[in-house]
């Protein structure tokens, strides 16, 4: 397997603007098969307008993304089928029930299932009861649910999601983690943004820091972590004696509160 | 392993269902669109020996149309697009008309609805009846004052991005509409007024629909409204299309 056969998705020299403000600056990395990859930075940082570059919902003013060999631009319905997705902020339709946004979304990605089979699955997280329910009388953290096992209902080649923890209850985390790690078994492969530096660092076989609008580290949670262990900054922030991602998190990011 | 993008029509089968049925659970909010319609079928029913079935028949249908696709088209579009509801589609493997297409056709299904409601109630409190031909006739002619009133209500999206001054300014409209509607017809306005009135998207809509109630009576007035309705819908759906965006951040 070359390199590009090993990657399902490549971000080559993004650019993003809004207006006059450049919020993604250059940006580029790879996402492997078979690899659970992290984007971390602080609010504002551009991870969102990242990651709405590659799903297509934005149009950069320069720079390719590649997902599993279709150029996203030249080829978006190709591109978006292979990506299972969710997004920061996202909703359905309120007056829905659970099983017809479910059903919506099965149809939407060229999937039939049967009634039984998206009970099963509503089932698998837990809300099969709320299966009847509207969308909008949900909790937060339930409709999170909805929309994150919506993101891989079809099976995609590479997930997307956008702070997917939060809202969730530490069950609800603990079970979205595992099916990560099983997305991972498959062969298939996740982009997530986390501004836990815990989950980052137990799950993501690679983790990219950005700031700015650019990337700062790319690199496993650990390689970073090495490279960085003795620089006086971090040492100052670290707290409890064991040098963490978070510590060299806001070593690199700085101290102070973003706008 | 080849990329299988969803077929088209199976694509628009489970947006038409998930888009009629979310209509479906707002039936409520559906049936205001019919409220002023009723009242001027109801309290002109005295009018009718004066001004004549169409007159009536097609201000109800006018007002019907322009209710539906102000508040309801408007409306719900700006909620949808405010909420992300959109941009969770747009990620999906489905062309962008095909999101317009299904909540186009549940509103041709609303303009047939108000229409056929209009006729029922004109026949069965007023006593109007149409010819056959003229019934076929007016459901086309309401299709197409439906596209203005729709055109309309995507270049109020198109302009506006905020749901709360959207729905502000539609209601106005309405209201413009029926005002229009309830006093533009007395000539009591003076020329000027008058000709605004007639050539007002209203105005159009409203003439085409009862000339067509009247088919063998089509004058040059009528077909000259009818141009007018098509001018109308060209400016309102380019400029609606060309201003709209998907989001509102
Ligand atoms: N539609 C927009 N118009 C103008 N500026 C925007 C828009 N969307 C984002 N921005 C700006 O771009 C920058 C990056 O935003 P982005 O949403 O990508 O950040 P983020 O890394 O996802 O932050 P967070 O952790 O808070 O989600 C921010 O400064 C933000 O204010
Ligand atoms: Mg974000």
């Amino acid at each position: 397997m070359n390199q590009q056969e090993a990657n399902i998705l490549t971000v080559d020299g993004l650019n993003v603007s809004y207006g006059n403000f450049q919020a993604v600056q250059n940006i580029s990395f790879d996402v492997r098969k078979g690899e659970i990859f992290g984007l971390l930075g602080p609010n504002g940082a551009g991870k969102t307008s990242t990651l709405s570059a590659i799903e297509g919902l934005l149009k950069p003013d320069s720079g390719t993304v590649t997902v599993d060999g279709y150029n996203s631009i030249e080829k978006p319905l190709h591109a978006r089928a292979s990506l299972g997705v969710q997004l920061q902020s996202t909703s359905f339709q309120p007056e829905l029930f659970v099983i017809e946004v479910l059903q919506l979304y099965a149809g939407v990605y060229g999937l039939s299932l049967s009634k039984d089979d998206i009970l099963a699955i509503l089932r698998d997280i837990n809300l099969e009861d709320q299966a009847f329910k509207k969308f909008g009388q949900l909790s937060g953290g339930q409709q999170q649910r909805v929309s994150l096992v919506i993101s891989t209902i079809h099976n995609p080649k590479l997930v997307l999601l956008d702070e997917p923890t939060t809202g969730l209850d530490p069950q609800s985390r603990r079970q979205l983690w595992e099916r990560i790690e099983a997305i991972r078994e498959k062969g298939h492969a996740v982009l997530l943004t986390t501004h836990s530096m815990e989950e980052a660092e137990s799950v993501c076989d690679r983790i990219a820091i950005i700031d700015h609008g650019k990337i700062i580290a790319i690199d496993t949670p650990q390689a970073i972590i090495d490279k960085h262990r003795d620089d006086p900054e971090v040492i100052s922030v670290s707290r409890r004696g064991k040098i963490t991602l978070e510590d060299v998190f806001i070593a690199l990011t700085g101290k102070a509160v973003r706008a | 392993m080849a990329t299988i993008i969803p077929k088209t029509s199976a694509v628009l089968t489970s947006l038409l269902r998930a888009d009629f049925t979310t209509q479906w659970r707002n039936r409520r909010a559906v049936m205001l669109t019919l409220i002023v319609p009723i009242i001027i079928l109801t309290s002109w029913k005295g009018l009718i020996s004066i001004v004549g079935g169409p007159f009536v028949l097609a201000n109800s249908i006018t007002i019907g149309l322009f209710a539906s696709g102000l508040m309801g088209y408007a409306n719900a579009v700006a909620r949808d697009r405010d909420k992300g509801i959109f941009q969770r589609l747009r990620v999906a493997p489905v062309p962008f008309w095909a999101i317009m297409a299904s909540r186009l056709l549940v509103q041709l299904a609303m303009i047939l609805i108000i229409t056929t409601a209009v006729f029922v109630i004109g026949k069965e409190y007023d006593g109007i009846t149409l010819s056959p031909v003229a019934y076929v006739f007016t459901y086309f002619t309401a299709i197409i004052g439906g596209a203005v009133s729709l055109s309309l209500g995507q270049m109020v999206v198109g302009w506006i991005k905020n749901p709360e001054t959207i729905n502000s300014t539609t209601r106005l409209i309405y209201l413009a509409f029926i005002m229009v509607g309830m006093f533009g017809e007395l000539n009591k306005l003076g020329e000027t007024m008058d000709d605004a009135v007639q050539w007002s998207p209203y105005g159009a809509v409203k003439t085409i629909l009862s000339t067509s109630m009247e088919p063998d009576k089509w004058t040059s007035h009528a077909s000259m409204a009818l141009l007018v309705t098509l001018v109308y819908i060209i400016i309102f759906t380019t400029t609606g299309i060309k201003w709209f965006k998907w989001n509102t951040k």
